[in-house]
């Protein structure tokens, strides 16, 4: 154990003596992280806006179009950028390829539902069999419209939503429920009121045309709330989870970015070693091989974890959030160790440290493209996401992102188990390469 | 007693290349200086890392201390200090962290390895650099502590692979001293060189090697005595044209061997006062001007062209 120590110190004193190291390690992804949060905007949570939603509407009746007419409105404009569509497939696609929040499904029967009165002819139905309401019965639902609404289930709008925009779908969710209990709510009005005019005498029961237009009219009133000048909506958002920003995502993707690089230049140096005669010397002491190669990865490991712990406090001095502390700590170690194991990788089956460091700088920069470094991992297609898996750069933007956005530890863990088996990957395939080299 | 024993060693790095060590055999008598001497390419170097546990053999074996180095490695390693021909240096850590890592792992530590490293850095002239950075140092510099470094915990054996190449004359003049000086209080050495002189000054038994084998052991006068009374002649010419001399020469009275390198012709001769004549009526004939001429008793120069027909620095 006192030899790994010793190893393990001798790489961290090494590589913090390097000037040249200390810039790429520190300097650079400090900078890089100023740079993208200054071009992007925000620190700091930014307002949940322009929210891409879809709306399919496979009903032809009138509330319906009220609905849609809803949710198009000016008063949700700065909110949702809603799109009307017609083919659902392909709606539902856009849903699973992430590229909008959420597809507003409206059935065929929604108005039907929502208001058994629709049509040229006042029909209810009860117990699957049609019949016409007498003038009693008339009166007695336009005392109570509770007793006439024979309807057994509600109108079902389906809100179709893609898992990626998980807060932008919540908020879709929230404005459509709150539409449809004032639709609901207007839907019962108009009942009352048009009950009421009847009974009065103020209105023919048997000119269903003119209970309609009637009852359009006050529903188009109080709905669109015209001539009152209240608005639909007024709608505040509370969310439990931080919403996204560009300084905390640049902070933890330039860390992992440059904590790639540390690592495979950690690894390389075992080559460098290996040619400039340290490692020979190394191999004839007292010091079993195991242990020197175990040693040089701690400490191209420890030199990664203190590397990505200086980024963290230095990044959240300027306002970046990582998440809890014991979660980004455990992340950090975890993701260290992953970096760690693709350096010692590429140093176990690369022929000379220059081929090492050629390879090292074309895995982090194409693991960082795939990954999601210099733009959110969202907006890359599904299959890219998922080939980045095989990186630690994805599984540690995903981790943070979660972090950021408010999980516990707990919550990450299956992630934290799914690195840990790919690290032990790394590893397993470093160690067949190495005893090829050094048997 | 023996303290190296090598029997049989062979070494072939691929299996139809060829043999970098064949069918060597020697002792290393305990407290003796004994040397490998040959040309580059030889299989000093290959040997030594096969002694030092570094390589495998392909053939043969070879005990340190009565350990077996392919069976006991580790119990090897403890017993030898190595001195590469490479400055195998951290160049970034300073002479003292150096000399602490590398007595770390060689298993010293507390107050021992302390007094070490000070004795090591007094010994070497490098206590008042003891906290500089290994970069700032000279190459004569950096030669010493590389050697200091192999002297750590002051081993049984220490193994020096051609540790003055490329070295000033005054750092060469202190390793030969400290070689000296370090044999003295016991320790046995394993030094290669490709320089006579340094084989001749240190060494109180040789080994020559060439093409992986050992052509010839014993002590100097051993050595010598396989040339017989033989004498060489250095012939340095003033312009081009020392091969054709040689061949001239190779089949004059009294010349056993003639080779020519580096603008020199050496020859091989029973009598130089009887053969100088003939080479200088030979070089006239040929229209080459002799511009010094040198009359070496025997060594193992000597002994090398004798038995390889070739000079020790072709």
């Amino acid at each position: 154990m006192r030899k790994l120590r010793v190893l393990a110190l001798k790489e961290v004193r090494l590589a913090f003596r390097d000037v040249g190291a200390i810039l790429t390690m520190l300097a650079t992804p400090l900078a890089l992280t100023l740079a993208i949060a200054a071009a992007f905007g925000g620190g700091g949570s930014a307002p949940i806006a322009d929210i891409p939603v879809l709306v399919l509407n496979q009903d032809a009746g009138e509330m319906s179009s009220t609905l849609v007419e809803a949710l198009l409105s000016d008063q949700l404009a700065d909110l949702l950028e809603p799109e009307v569509v017609t083919d659902e497939a392909a709606a539902r696609a856009r849903v699973e390829a992430d590229q909008v929040a959420a597809l507003v499904v409206i059935p065929p029967d929604f108005s039907a539902r929502l208001l058994p009165m629709g049509g040229t002819e006042l029909r209810v139905e009860s117990e699957g069999a049609p019949f016409q309401l007498t003038a009693a019965q008339m009166q007695a639902w336009a005392s109570n419209p509770q007793d006439g609404d024979t309807e057994e289930s509600p109108a079902v709008v389906e809100i179709y939503a893609s898992p990626q925009w998980r807060i932008s779908a919540a908020v879709v969710k929230a404005v459509v429920a709150e539409v449809l209990e004032r639709m609901h709510l207007v839907v019962r009005g108009v009942g009352s009121t048009v009950g009421r005019l009847i009974l009065a005498g103020g209105m023919d029961i048997t000119n269903q045309e003119q209970l309609l237009q009637v009852g359009q009219s006050i529903g188009e009133q109080l709905v669109l709330g015209a001539g009152n000048g209240e608005a639909l909506l007024r709608l505040e958002v509370v969310s439990t989870r931080r919403a996204f920003s560009w300084l905390d995502y640049s902070a933890a993707s330039m860390a992992i970015l440059f904590l790639m690089f540390s690592a495979t230049s950690g690894g390389r140096t075992l080559l460098i070693e290996r040619e400039g005669g340290t490692l020979p010397r190394l191999l004839v002491s007292p010091t079993p091989a195991v242990t020197i190669l175990v040693g040089k990865m701690a400490g191209v490991a420890l030199t990664g974890i203190l590397q990505v712990m200086i980024l963290w406090g230095a990044s959240s001095l300027i306002g970046a959030y990582w998440g809890e502390p014991l979660a980004v700590v455990v992340t950090i170690v975890a993701l260290v160790l992953a970096a760690t194991g693709v350096g010692a990788l590429i140093a176990a089956w690369a022929k000379s440290p220059q081929q090492a460091g050629a390879i090292g700088t074309a895995v982090t920069l194409v693991a960082a493209a795939l990954s999601g470094s210099f733009f959110p991992r969202m907006n890359l297609p599904v299959w890219v996401r998922q080939v980045s898996l095989l990186t630690p750069n994805a599984w540690g933007i995903e981790l943070f992102a979660d972090l950021q956005a408010g999980d516990a530890l707990v919550n990450v863990l299956p992630m934290l188990g799914g690195l840990l088996l790919l690290t032990v990957a790394y590893y397993v395939v470093a160690l067949i390469g190495f005893r090829r080299q050094f048997e | 007693m023996s303290f190296v024993k090598v029997r049989g060693l062979g070494k072939q790095y691929a299996p139809d290349g060829p043999k970098a060590v064949d069918d060597l055999s020697f002792d290393i008598r305990e407290g003796e200086i004994f040397s490998l001497l040959g040309p580059n390419g030889a299989g000093k170097t290959t040997t030594i890392s096969i002694i030092s546990t570094l390589l495998p053999p392909t053939a043969g074996e070879a005990f340190v201390g009565g350990h077996s180095v392919q069976r006991e490695p580790m119990a090897v390693r403890r017993l030898i200090g190595v001195v590469p021909q490479e400055l195998a240096l951290y160049n970034d850590l300073s002479a003292r962290e150096n000399l602490r890592f590398w007595g770390e792992m060689r298993g010293l530590g507390g107050e021992q390895l302390k007094r070490e490293i000070e004795e090591k850095l007094a010994l070497t002239d490098l206590t008042e650099r003891a906290k500089d950075r290994v970069s700032t140092f000279s190459g004569g510099m950096k030669r010493r502590l590389n050697l200091a470094i192999g002297l750590l915990g002051n081993p049984a054996l220490v193994i020096l692979d051609e540790p003055t190449v490329a070295i000033d004359p005054q750092s060469r003049r202190y390793i030969l001293d400290w070689v000296k000086g370090m044999n003295a209080k016991g320790t046995t050495v394993l030094y290669t060189t490709h320089y006579m002189e340094e084989a001749q000054e240190l060494s109180h038994r040789i080994g020559i090697m060439d093409h992986g084998k050992l052509i010839a052991l014993g002590t100097l006068a051993e050595l010598t005595q396989l040339v017989g009374e033989h004498e060489t002649l250095i012939l340095r010419l003033q312009e081009e044209g020392g091969e054709a001399l040689a061949a001239a020469l190779g089949d004059a009275r009294g010349v056993t061997q003639a080779s020519s390198t580096d603008g020199e012709v050496v020859l091989n001769v029973a009598s130089a006062e009887e053969v100088l004549p003939i080479a200088l009526r030979r070089a006239t004939d040929l229209g080459l001007t002799i511009r010094t001429v040198e009359i070496r008793e025997p060594n193992l120069e000597t002994v090398f062209l004798h038995l390889t027909g070739r000079a020790l620095r072709d």
